[in-house]
């Protein structure tokens, strides 16, 4: 196996008409890492990875995926990956074996081959339902991790993922970031996109994107200290905020970002002494708490601030 | 590719026939329809409404309107208290016989004041049928009154029809509707499938896999090829068995020529499926082709006086050439020249919608 | 349980009127494509059958034979073409190069000349019941002219029998073939309609949303089906332009009892879409539904080109469960004979029924959905 990046990525672009979908993207990724695509709706994350799949072909840049590149229309790398698209990949009026004999057949597995990868998959996600069960009688959670059995068949090096816990419950949400990890230990890398700050906290590295280009790169840790480089105040007033409390504080020298979260507010400033100069200036009845930053206000600093 | 293709014929059978109603529709359905349409249909014009309108003790207009009904084409309606014409305004009546006033006998023999026959004209072909038939009964009954025998006159046909002697209309029928059925089935499995599979996201992951576009068009397609090809066997088989429609040619040309039919309408709604956004254009575009088809397919009406201009629509129409393959084969023994030609215009249509699906086919989403 | 809320009805219409409107393609499609198919097929379908290939083989070539085919050549029916043998002339019939064949054997003309009777054997291609029929019609008729041709005494008619084609004098096709056009393409377009319109909600999961609010079933139904009807009696209303002003077809009887029944018929083909969305709740099973329910048999019995009367008794009262077949009387006689409400009362009542019935069956598919 060669050591080189699991994903090399430059200058990636993809316009449609006029409209430019994914802008001079680039970032590379290590191979077993959990690689997150973080972003609003729109944002191009889902072009992206459907360009490293090799779905789309970009209108400029380049890319090596696995060690290859976009020279053959994509169908190198196609088969060097899985994908679980957005959409439920499934058929619904099929079986369960009837949808991985066809993921089979699309891929040209051996019968025998792909009954071992079946097992060890059915293994990994711990299915234990009857082959000859409808895929429309699975409960959602079920059918998710069934799908990524179903892209990774053919044992792909890279797995993409295209927000693959949209509309499961929490409970099933967390089963099948525990299922990631574990494809991760079988020395897999795993792309994944996703709208849940929580998962996005699990991923080893994070690519924001805005308006399709990539905006901040970093582990967790990484972006929460860029945006933030000083503390950040959680502000509870018991009650609405007082106006003009907030007025002052919002014209307060050295605050980065003041958002609400719920019935509290999130208050970043520059350094200590400037948070302390503004903090003295409010009402004595809000209690204040300094806090980590968590990535939803990385995400609302970078993203959303920068459409104010 | 081997694999490929038989993993997709599995599955388009799996999900073709595994829904019940799918199944009803597939191969009930159309046993139903060539029952109903093989039994229903007939050119032949009959049960004429007639009214005829003469004084009551006027026996020899009696005598002429009695021969009308005898005929078998007429249905006597009654026609006191109305005028002729308002007889057939309202549709009591398809047509009306109208005698002389003055005594059919009498004014006859005073060579003065013929009958008159009103004809509803709104139906062409009917209207022209009902005189036809009304002069052949003038000229039977006018001999039989001479006491003549009909045929002294001095010349005649000797008539003979050939394929279809007795004029029976499931025999005339069924192959048509036998290639309408087939057109109409392979048209709709395959105009939507597709689309559906792009509505559904599916299909991104079947393009997520290394496949050639071909390998993705045959296996979308070879399954209804074989479906098409069980449904035409079906049909022909209800044809022989239930309308003892003939099978005077040979059966590898019967099979032929339902192959080459079926490939075509495969590749045509796959075409659809390939141009359509979504499943409501791709069953648009399913009935923007089989309605014309199935009018200009010379089933119901002869395509042969059509405009100059318009004809090249019936040259266009894979359904004619169905149709005239399977008249010429089950019914007339099946001559060499027209299998051949047929077939290659079929084969032509085949391959010119199967490569403009080939061209119009993007693995890539959007 | 509240009753029918005419509000909410018209919600329900007014988010389907921005869908149509927001769709270009099917605003175009309902009023402009039975536009184009009745100009398209009201020049194409034409009953009249001439030319007709006819083989002649003429083993007696004497002055009557000679006349004989001029008989056949100058009714215009026929394209007459020389055949050197009754085998050759039945190998034009295989073929299909030949639709008829006439074949004089020799001694005809002597025999006419001695004042015998002579035959002539006419062999007619059974396969093709559009032209069969046709050419059969024509041979009393030609039989008469070759009589006159030979100058042999033709019996004179006793009584001269006087026709005289109502409403359509000069028995111009078009005018039955394109009101019958007009009937199948609406119908037909109705129902796929509706059919699709509901089907994609239920695939798309809105239906159940519609559901989840308190909208009755009724309103939902009358709600989805007004702004289409509209939109059919928009293309009713072009369809008839073209068919006065381009055809010459006329239109005798009252405008506001063709509207009656065009509305009646158009409901009653929405509403079985509605009955096949809701049924099938799937797009394609919904389009073979619409295709088969609506397709065929509305071009095959419905009377359009195969008459009605012709069938068994059986297909006669079948008949009677398709909309179009009441509504294909109604049109053809409002339009062409001008006839009144009294005239076509039994085929307003049945259109009538077979309205409220699918309605109704509309209706109750619904609220069984609704009360799972």
């Amino acid at each position: 196996m060669n050591a080189g990046p699991a994903l090399e990525v430059r200058g990636l672009s993809i316009k449609f008409g006029d409209f430019t979908a994914v802008d001079d993207v680039s970032f590379s990724v290590k191979r077993g890492e959990i690689f997150g695509f973080l972003g609003a709706n729109g944002a191009g994350k889902t072009t992206t990875i459907r360009m490293l799949c090799g779905l789309l072909l970009p209108t400029s840049g380049s890319a090596t995926v696995g060690g290859l590149d976009f020279s053959d229309g994509g169908k190198g790398i196609k088969g060097k990956v899985g994908y679980m698209s957005q959409k439920f990949t499934l058929y619904n009026d099929l079986t369960v074996g009837e949808n991985l004999d066809f993921a089979a057949g699309l891929r040209k597995l051996s019968p025998a081959y792909a009954l071992r990868r079946r097992r060890e998959l059915f293994d990994l996600i711990a299915f234990d339902s009857p082959l000859s069960t409808m895929v429309s009688s699975l409960p959602g959670g079920v059918k998710q991790e069934l799908s990524l059995a179903a892209a990774m068949l053919h044992d792909p090096e890279i797995v993409f993922l295209d927000e693959p816990t949209a509309g499961v419950s929490p409970a099933s949400r967390a089963r099948f970031w525990a299922l990631i990890r574990k494809v991760t230990e079988l020395g897999k890398t795993v792309i994944v996109t996703t709208h849940y700050m929580d998962e996005a906290e699990q991923c080893g590295r994070i690519a924001l994107m805005r308006t399709g280009k990539l905006i901040a790169l970093g582990s967790p840790a990484e972006l929460k200290g860029a945006a933030f480089p000083g503390p950040m105040v959680e502000l509870d007033f018991n009650g609405p905020a007082p106006a003009a409390a907030l007025g002052g504080l919002g014209k307060a020298a050295g605050l980065l970002e003041l958002s609400p979260h719920g019935m509290r507010w999130h208050a970043a400033f520059r350094d200590r002494p400037a948070m302390e100069a503004a903090l003295a200036a409010l009402p004595p009845g809000a209690s204040r708490a300094v806090i980590e930053p968590s990535l939803e206000d990385v995400f609302i600093r970078l993203v959303e601030g920068a459409e104010r | 590719m081997k694999r490929t293709l038989l993993a997709f014929i599995r599955k388009e059978f799996a999900q073709a026939l595994r829904d019940p109603r799918m199944k009803l529709i597939l191969f009930v359905m159309p046993m139903i329809q060539m029952t109903v349409f093989g039994l229903a249909l007939s050119s032949e014009i009959k049960n004429i409404k007639l009214a005829s309108v003469y004084a009551p003790s006027d026996a020899a207009a009696r005598r002429l309107a009695q021969r009308f009904t005898a005929s078998g084409w007429f249905l006597p309606v009654a026609a006191e208290g109305l005028a002729p014409e308002d007889l057939v305004v309202s549709g009591a009546a398809d047509a009306a016989l109208v005698f002389p006033a003055g005594g059919f006998a009498r004014q006859a023999a005073r060579g003065r004041g013929g009958v008159q026959l009103l004809v509803d004209g709104t139906s062409v072909t009917r209207a022209r049928s009902v005189e036809a038939y009304a002069r052949a009964i003038f000229a039977a009954h006018a001999a039989a009154e001479a006491g003549l025998p009909v045929s002294a006159a001095p010349f005649g046909f000797d008539v003979r029809i050939i394929y279809n002697p007795e004029m029976e209309s499931p025999v005339f029928m069924v192959p048509g509707v036998m290639g309408m059925i087939v057109c109409l089935v392979t048209i709709i499995l395959t105009s939507m499938s597709l689309t559906r599979e792009r509505e559904l996201g599916t299909f991104e992951t079947i393009v997520s896999a290394p496949l050639e576009n071909y390998e993705i068009l045959l296996g979308k397609t070879l399954p209804y090829i074989v479906l098409g090809l069980a449904n035409a066997a079906l049909v022909i088989a209800a044809g022989f068995f239930i309308f003892g429609v003939p099978v005077r040619g040979d059966l590898w040309r019967l099979f032929s020529a339902a192959l080459a039919f079926v490939i075509t309408t495969v590749s045509v709604g796959t075409l659809i499926s390939t141009v359509s956004k979504n499943q409501q254009q791709a069953m648009l575009g399913g009935f923007i082709f089989l309605f014309p088809a199935v009018l200009m397919s010379g089933i119901m009406y002869p395509v042969e006086n059509m405009p100059a201009l318009l004809k090249p629509v019936v040259y266009a129409n894979p359904l004619y050439y169905f149709t005239t393959l399977l008249r010429n084969i089950l019914l007339k023994g099946g001559d060499h020249a027209v299998f051949v030609f047929n077939m290659s215009a079929l084969a032509a249509m085949a391959v010119a919608a199967g490569a403009a699906a080939y061209g119009r086919f993007r693995q890539t989403l959007n | 349980m509240t009753g029918f809320d005419l509000h909410r009805a018209a919600a329900v219409a007014r988010k389907e009127v921005m869908h149509i409107l927001r769709d270009p393609f099917t605003l175009a499609l309902v009023l402009g494509l039975p536009v184009v198919l009745v100009v398209f097929f009201g020049f194409a379908i034409d009953f009249d059958v001439k030319n007709l290939a006819l083989g002649v083989y003429d083993r007696d070539n004497t002055r009557h034979s000679r006349q004989l085919v001029s008989v056949f050549e100058s009714s215009g029916y026929f394209l007459p073409g020389a055949v050197d043998s009754p085998a050759a002339a039945a190998r034009g019939l295989d073929s299909g190069r030949y639709s008829a064949a006439l074949l004089v054997e020799p001694g005809f003309g002597r025999g006419l000349g001695g004042g015998g009777r002579a035959r002539v054997q006419f062999i007619v291609d059974g396969t093709d019941n559009s032209k069969a029929q046709a050419v059969l019609g024509y041979l009393p008729g030609l039989t008469g002219a070759a009589l006159r041709k030979f100058g042999a005494a033709v019996p004179a008619d006793p009584v001269p029998l006087k026709t005289r084609f109502m409403y359509n004098p000069e028995l111009n096709s078009r005018w039955f073939v394109i009101p019958g056009l007009a009937v199948i393409i609406i119908g037909l377009l109705s129902i796929l309609m509706t059919a699709l319109t509901v089907a994609r909600e239920w695939e798309n999961g809105s239906m159940e949303l519609l559901l989840s609010t308190p909208l009755r079933p009724a309103e939902i139904i009358a709600g989805k089906i007004a702004p289409y009807v509209g939109l059919i009696l928009a293309g009713v209303f072009f369809v008839n332009l073209v068919a006065r002003f381009g055809f010459g077809v006329p239109f005798r009887g009252s405008h506001l009892l063709f509207l009656g029944g065009t509305v009646l018929f158009a409901l009653a083909s929405l509403s079985q879409g509605i009955v096949i969305s809701v049924v099938t709740r799937q797009q394609q099973l919904a389009m073979q539904l619409s295709m088969i329910s609506g397709l065929l048999p509305s071009l095959l019995l419905s009377g359009f080109i195969f008459p009605v009367e012709s069938m068994p008794v059986f297909f006669r009262y079948f008949t009677m469960i398709l909309s179009p077949r009441w509504f294909m009387e109604i049109a053809r006689g409002v339009t062409i004979r001008g006839a009144g409400a009294a005239d076509l009362a039994l085929p307003l009542a049945a259109l009538a029924a077979l309205c409220a019935l699918l309605l109704a069956a509309a209706f109750k598919k619904f609220k069984t959905d609704l009360e799972p």
